[in-house]
């Protein structure tokens, strides 16, 4: 449970000039106060800060300068095998990142030479018989220390200042399960929570957290029928197909000691039981707490509050994006989460549905989401046999994994949304129990074209709470990378083609473009070191979603590789 | 690969790791080969459109039929043998390997299937 794994730490930590501000062992240490404070110098959290806005109070690079914005420094990071998905972290002048496989780079972030690296030593057999590997997409600070997830069920604890490894942490059984961790950890006050892969698989979602100076698991939150009563949600013993995973970082509320985080899908994806759901099927009932999102006290794991927001989800639209906005409004607290499907929920902070709206023009699981209350009109539960209508959004996602941004100067919240749709032929498996690299899935499908035109993405900005749109930016293929957006009157919107584009956060305008070379599917942050601002993004394309794009689209996408990565930091010149 | 051209200046953790690699590939015949010759003697039950609808259909569209993550498999021009290995063995990045969960008797009726594919009407 709980050993050493040896690794390969480069120390090198080399002398960074003294003229950076921040350096590595002068600061404070990054501790929960820091990350609820959100210093703009810094990115210490995978959303930038526990309010999950994605957004840097930096203006250095604004509308008027940014026509001077070129490349610092690019880092590759070797072995970028389905391309680069991680947020960087930024703390006191050193940036933290991980490629494929784990691998961790702390590097000087004003010139981006290495301090140090950390290779760990992964099961390459488990490895090679995963579906959802080898990416990572980040680290969590806290306590001197950077952690890590692997794909092979680890987490590990490494000095932030040597790179060496403070303790490593077998959670997971993966040769079993065949899932590990891909998403980002999340440290609060003491405690580092992560949550494992699982939609498609028949293991039961564990969200761990950890004690962040030993290494010892505090608490582990199950989240496929964790109870008697929720047993009851699953007929017919169908838990033991599970799901659930929360496969992506949450976030935390201090002042309520809440840890949120959503929740994957459950198993089997597609559901035969028509719409005799609560009663028939392969696994009837509501199937909690799948496609749900949840409040956890981060001191015990007790479920406090949550809710589902697809009961009975057979669409595949999980609640597992990590982002849970807060945001302040005429002294009410919202918070603001992006569901799979397209639709965004507002809730309160005990996660009471306050509003409900698309930012997808095409969706047919549902006739709407009643606003008021969260449910589900006009349900479209399929049974067995080829569907006459293809199903909207396709299984990629209205709205997919990576981030959009909150700016509390113009108030919007800038978000991705994807057009897209499947032919859908929903067939009656087996469900799989015995985990042996398969998956439960129920179905076969084919991407298609939505029915009134061609596959597009939009960045909308629009009223967190409301939903008001107020303008749109297409693009010919659906973004995949999180949106940033700044105290420069800027979004910056790095799409799959490999263009990293900023525009007018007012008005959509664009201001600047700038080729990466390869398409993007991962962070993008902002920081400062010694008074000046750095932009820095991930590229790198190739998984479960971005594999779709060469058979979908063609070129750039056919030529472009899918093992390969490079992290660029721009600048004013 | 041949000791000769192995560096003699490599730092020893290099040097562990590629005898470490050399000795994990070295494994992987023998690996097969002794799961070829439990798996013969017990014949297939895989059903083999049901696997489709489960796990492979996510890459191979349309339950085969049409290119998607992974290419198309109906009409595939590849031999049996390449799709064997293909599937034993699978492909970085892009295809896990199920050399340790299908017989070589699951993995002929996946061929069989595949070779079966037909378009789809109406």
């Amino acid at each position: 449970m709980h050993k050493m794994r040896q690794g390969f730490a480069i120390g090198m930590v080399l002398a960074i000039g003294t003229t950076l501000s921040g350096t590595p062992g002068a600061a404070q240490p990054v501790d929960t106060a820091r990350i609820a404070a959100g210093s703009p110098n810094d990115w210490l959290t995978y959303h930038g800060a526990y309010n999950g806005w994605n957004y840097s109070g930096l203006d250095q690079i604004n509308a008027t300068t940014v026509k001077d914005l070129g490349v610092a420094w690019i880092h590759v990071p070797g072995r970028s095998t389905r391309g680069l998905q991680s947020v960087p972290l930024v703390a006191d002048g050193v940036l933290y990142y991980t490629g494929s496989y784990s691998r961790v780079f702390a590097l000087n972030a004003a010139t981006g030479a290495l301090i140090w690296s950390y290779f760990p030593e992964l099961d390459d057999t488990l490895v090679a018989r995963q579906t959802h590997s080898p990416y990572n997409r980040g680290v969590a600070l806290g306590q001197g220390k950077a952690f890590v997830g692997t794909v092979d069920g680890h987490l590990i604890a490494l000095d932030m200042k040597s790179g060496k490894v403070a303790w490593d942490t077998k959670l997971q059984d993966s040769q079993k399960l065949t899932v590990g961790f891909t998403g980002a950890p999340l440290y609060a006050k003491g405690t580092v929570v992560i949550g494992s892969q699982g939609g498609e698989w028949p293991g039961r979602g564990p969200i761990y957290a950890v004690d962040a100076e030993t290494g010892k698991v505090k608490w582990t939150f199950i989240t496929v029928a964790p109870t008697e009563d929720t047993k009851k949600t699953w007929g017919n013993d169908s838990w033991r197909t599970g799901g659930g995973g929360g496969w992506m970082p949450g976030t935390y509320d201090g002042a309520s000691n809440t840890v949120y985080w959503g929740t994957a899908n459950p198993a089997p994806l597609y559901d035969w039981s028509g719409a005799d759901w609560k009663t028939a099927g392969a696994r009837p009932g509501e199937n909690l707490y799948t496609t749900s999102v949840i409040g956890l006290d981060l001191d015990t794991g007790n479920l406090k509050f949550y809710h589902q927001e697809l009961p009975h989800d057979g669409w595949d639209f999980d609640s597992a994006v990590g982002e849970f906005v807060s945001i302040d409004r005429d002294g009410q607290k919202y918070i603001v989460h992006p569901n799979k499907s397209g639709y965004i929920f507002v809730y309160d902070q005990n996660l009471k549905v306050k509003n409900v709206y698309p930012i997808v023009t095409n969706i047919n699981f549902v006739k709407s989401i009643n606003p008021q209350t969260g449910e589900l009109i006009g349900r479209r539960d399929f049974s067995a046999g080829k569907q006459a209508e293809p199903l909207c959004p396709s299984i990629n996602g209205g709205i997919s994994w990576n981030s959009g941004s909150y700016n509390p100067r113009s108030g919007l919240y800038y978000k991705i949304g994807n057009e897209w749709c499947m032919t859908l032929d929903v067939t009656k498996t087996t469900p799989v129990t015995e985990p042996v690299a398969q998956l439960n899935i129920g179905a076969n499908f084919k991407l298609v074209a939505p029915p009134d035109g061609p596959i597009y993405g939009h960045l909308d900005a629009r009223d967190p709470i409301t939903g008001a749109k107020k303008w749109e930016v297409r693009f010919p293929e659906p973004p995949m990378a999180s949106v940033l957006s700044t105290a420069g009157n800027l979004v910056f919107v790095p799409d799959s083609r490999g263009i990293i584009h900023a525009y007018n956060a007012e008005t959509g305008a664009e201001l600047w473009n700038h080729s990466d070379g390869l398409g993007h599917q991962g962070g993008i942050v902002s920081y400062a070191v010694d008074g000046k601002q750095y932009i820095a993004v991930v590229a790198g394309f190739g998984g479960m979603v971005s594999d779709d794009f060469a058979p979908t689209f063609g070129e750039p996408y056919k030529s472009m590789p899918r093992d390969d990565g490079v992290l660029v930091v721009y600048s004013l010149k | 690969m041949p000791a000769a051209v192995i560096d003699a200046k490599l730092h020893p953790v290099m040097l562990y790791i590629m005898i470490a690699l050399l000795a994990l590939v070295a494994d992987v015949p023998r690996a097969v080969a002794q799961q070829s010759a439990t798996a013969k003697a017990t014949p297939s039950s895989l059903d083999v459109p049901q696997l489709f609808a489960g796990t492979c259909g996510w890459c191979h569209s349309d339950a085969g039929r049409s290119p998607g993550k992974g290419p198309q498999l109906m009409n595939s021009p590849r031999s049996d043998e390449y799709i064997r290995m293909r599937i034993k063995l699978g492909k970085e990045g892009a295809m896990p390997a199920f050399g340790t969960t299908f017989s070589d008797a699951d993995i002929d009726a996946i061929i069989k299937y595949i070779r079966s594919l037909k378009p789809e009407h109406g």
